[in-house]
């Protein structure tokens, strides 16, 4: 194939290359001839169905020696057909050396022969009870080097067997065995082991250790090293330590909870704290606009009825605005000073009323949700009260309670300014009551 | 007369026409002859065998002389041995190997150790050297219970085995199934004992395996013909639990039986099916012996041209990528030996042309069994902390 003068660019791999379906698709541009002709071939070749050697490859199929083989003619009495194929798909059910019932052991040629010059001088032992004690031997013996701590994760020094006789013959009474055979598989067995080095029963023998070189061992187990390379979740362990540590973690995230829990309790009061003080500033607005409601729900027999007299007439005042609303809402609340200055002789036996209502003064800015200031803990936190301010010298002599509150966010206001009536808070003209107990003044401009 | 190791002769193989051998190892017999294991220079290594003497036409024993030759290939001056080393690495299908790692396999593995098995129904001849225990180097022949895999050295304990043995299948989970067709996969850390005999008997059968690390990071992928004797193993392949390189398959194998019926092909369209399940792009494990790379050759001429044939439209690598977990760069290396991958006007275009793509196709071969996705009930093995 001849190649054209120029490099093609390298192929990448994400772009999308046109797929051409015919010959006709070379033939129309001033494509190089070398592709020409190339493609005029392949699509010739495959016209006359010519063999085209496979560019890389270096044998065909046919080069390849196929294995011999033949048939077993003992097969079908060796293996049974007992196979039942369930409808499902088969589940793994454990290594059969987990359960541990199954006789792992087979024996080899050497175990074949001694039992062949065994059984020669008497009574035959069958073969499948040499496996079973055989076998059971050497779980016992790898039960005892684990007890003993000696058991080795590769293969280094020799082992040797630690199970005695006498403990074999005590683990194994219920195979009933004769005492004699016994002693003669035991032998037979430890004899073994001792030229081996190693247990007989191949599940049981330790891998050779990962720097061993000898190519002809095999099945070393990974250096840990390897694993640092996969997630960290794979190298857990199971120990004290770490059962210790989980322990903590569980408190933790007890307390945590607790904590939270706590928390939300808490704001779930403050919650509601707000939605009564909303409930009850609205309450309160509701009575100042609705007297006739105070009226009927306050007033005793014998007493005068204040409020025909001061019968609202809401229209005068309608504004669509919040601040005409407010501002209605303190007009209106004179209304209801009279009535609660005159019942609240009457109401001493329902104080809570009429500490509210103390609070209507006409031209105090009705600030509904805050709280009053306790002076107490002022003095605590050494929160002094702005002084008079010295523009106000003719009110000095004036005990100036100074007009404080918690506003937004918490934080403490002392108010000099009547938003309403443009006065400072505590000059003489204004209207100002302080929210301590005091008569209140009735304002009669209005009338 | 004894001949020496390394000599060179001509011997009868069974064919009863006399090849060129390369004397390998000998052993002297109880009888006080000695049997020489040869090396048939033309065939692979798999052919080694033990012969006698009578074999050998000593007329033909070669002076050992070597002479400076020019290859005429390359060009390079060497001597005629090196030539004739370098002839016999292309036979054996070995390029991949530097010489060092090629000389430390050659001498681990130079002489089979088992000549032959009875695996199930079947009695087969070995290729190659397996590890297998010390204890078992004195057989030639060894006995495997098809089921569990436990191997003997004598026949009576393969049978006193089997009345036994309960198992009739792969220990594992089967994860597909469609007619008599069944796939295992075994956990190797699970199931050490089998994991390790199939690895012992697998090497019977592949040169370049290696069993020096153990399994416990791979899961194995039993593909079975099963019947009322149970799931009769006819190949496998294994697969790293977690591969760096992105392999999707470590080892594949069908047993000599079982060749040439379009199992390998399936063993290889499998390990992509979990591929795609797992949402992974894949590739063998390198090197792939010369069955290997001829099988894997086909499978991907066969699912890109398939595609290519019924795409309309632009294509790109990635996609074709994406479309059947095919690694790109065997995309292209495959595109690009079948000559499929031109460039024009200054761009890459693929040449789908009908009649181009039905040659290749056929020359590729016919597909193996087909792997029926429905019956595929398997998710992607996790870790377990």
């Amino acid at each position: 194939m001849s190649r054209l003068s120029f490099r093609p660019r390298p192929l990448d791999i994400h772009k999308k290359l046109p797929i051409l379906k015919s010959i006709k698709d070379f033939e129309d541009d001033d494509t190089p001839s070398a592709t020409r002709t190339q493609m005029l071939r392949l699509v010739a070749e495959a016209d006359n169905e010519a063999q085209v050697p496979q560019a890389a490859s270096k044998k065909t199929a046919s080069e390849i020696p196929t294995p011999e083989y033949v048939i077993v003619d003992t097969y079908e009495r060796d293996y049974s057909a007992t196979f039942n194929q369930p409808t499902s798909y088969l589940r793994a059910r454990g290594a059969r050396a987990e359960i541990g019932e199954f006789i792992e052991y087979d024996l080899d040629n050497e175990d074949e022969d001694w039992l062949e010059e065994y059984n020669k001088e008497g009574k035959i032992l069958p073969a499948e009870k040499v496996e079973t004690i055989i076998f059971k031997l050497e779980v016992l013996d790898h039960k005892a080097r684990e007890k003993a701590g000696v058991i080795t994760p590769t293969l280094g020094a020799p082992i040797p067997v630690l199970l005695t006789f006498d403990a074999a013959v005590e683990a194994l009474q219920a195979l009933s065995i004769q005492y004699g055979v016994f002693q003669a598989i035991y032998n037979y067995w430890k004899e073994k082991r001792q030229r081996w080095q190693k247990p007989v029963l191949r599940r049981l023998q330790p891998p050779p250790p990962a720097t061993d070189t000898n190519p002809y061992n095999v099945f070393r187990p990974r250096e840990k090293a390897h694993r640092l390379h996969t997630r960290r979740m794979q190298r857990r362990e199971n120990s004290v330590q770490s059962f210790e540590k989980l322990r903590q973690v569980r408190r933790n995230l007890e307390q945590a909870k607790n904590l939270l829990e706590a928390v939300i309790r808490r704001e779930e009061k403050k919650r509601d704290v707000i939605d009564i003080e909303v409930i009850l500033q609205r309450t309160q607005m509701k009575y100042k606009n609705e007297t006739e409601l105070l009226e009927d729900s306050l007033a005793l027999p014998g007493l005068p009825s204040y409020m025909s007299k001061f019968a609202p007439s809401e229209d005068e005042f309608f504004d669509s605005d919040a601040y005409a609303a407010q501002n209605q809402a303190i007009m209106d609340s004179r209304y209801v000073l009279p009535s609660g200055g005159g019942i609240k002789r009457e109401f001493r036996r329902q104080p809570v009323q009429s500490s509210w209502l103390h609070k209507l003064d006409p031209l105090e800015p009705l600030l509904l949700f805050t709280k009053p200031l306790d002076p107490a803990k002022l003095a605590a936190a050494g929160i002094v009260p702005p002084a008079a301010s010295s523009l106000q010298n003719t009110m000095a002599s004036r005990s100036f309670h100074p007009r404080g509150r918690i506003g937004r966010g918490g934080r403490i206001i002392f108010d000099r300014w009547n938003p309403f009536m443009h006065t400072p808070i505590d000059s003489g003209d204004s209207f100002y009551m302080p929210p301590k107990p005091q008569q209140p003044r009735i304002n009669h401009s209005h009338y | 007369m004894v001949l020496e190791v390394g000599t060179r002769v001509l011997c009868r193989w069974r064919d009863g026409k006399h090849h060129p051998v390369k004397v390998i190892e000998r052993r002297r017999l109880n009888s006080g002859d000695y049997e020489y294991y040869v090396h048939y220079t033309e065939f692979n290594r798999r052919l080694d065998e033990w012969v006698r003497l009578e074999q050998l036409d000593l007329d033909s024993v070669e002076n050992d002389v070597d002479e400076k030759v020019e290859d005429k290939v390359t060009g390079l001056k060497m001597t005629r041995h090196q030539k004739r080393k370098i002839d016999e690495t292309h036979v054996e299908g070995h390029e991949e190997l530097d010489p060092a790692s090629l000389r430390e396999h050659e001498e681990f593995t130079k002489v089979k150790n088992i000549a032959t098995i009875e695996l199930g129904r079947y009695q087969i001849e070995t290729w190659y050297f397996s590890p297998f225990p010390p204890e078992y180097n004195d057989s030639s022949n060894l006995y495997f219970c098809e089921f569990c895999l436990n191997f003997m050295k004598r026949k009576e304990q393969l049978q006193r085995h089997m009345k036994k043995c309960d198992l009739k299948h792969p220990p594992g989970d089967e994860i597909y199934r469609s007619g008599t067709l069944s796939m295992f996969e075994v956990d190797g850390k699970k199931n050490k004992v089998y994991a390790q005999n199939l690895c012992y008997l697998a090497k019977l059968f592949l040169d370049h395996k290696t069993l020096y690390y153990d399994v416990d990071l791979f899961l194995f992928y039993v593909l079975c013909e099963c019947d009322e004797r149970g799931c009769h193993m006819v190949g496998y392949f294994s697969k790293e639990k977690q591969s760096e390189e992105s392999y999707n398959l470590a080892c594949i194998l069908t047993l000599p039986p079982y060749q040439r019926k379009g199992y390998g092909k399936f063993l290889i369209a499998f390990s992509y099916e979990l591929s795609k399940k797992e949402g992974k792009v894949g590739t063998p494990e390198r090197p792939l012996s010369d069955l290997g790379l001829l099988s894997y050759r086909g499978y991907w001429t066969r699912v890109l041209l398939d595609i290519l044939k019924k795409h309309k439209g632009n294509i790109s690598i990635k996609e074709l990528s994406d479309m059947t977990a095919i690694r790109a760069e065997d995309i292209l290396a495959t595109l690009q030996a079948l000559e499929l991958i031109q460039y024009r006007k200054g761009q890459h275009v693929i040449c789908a042309d009908p009649k181009v793509l039905d040659r290749h196709l056929k020359a590729a071969g016919r597909g193996g069994l087909e792997v029926d996705v429905s019956k595929l009930i398997w998710t992607p093995y996790k870790e377990q902390g």
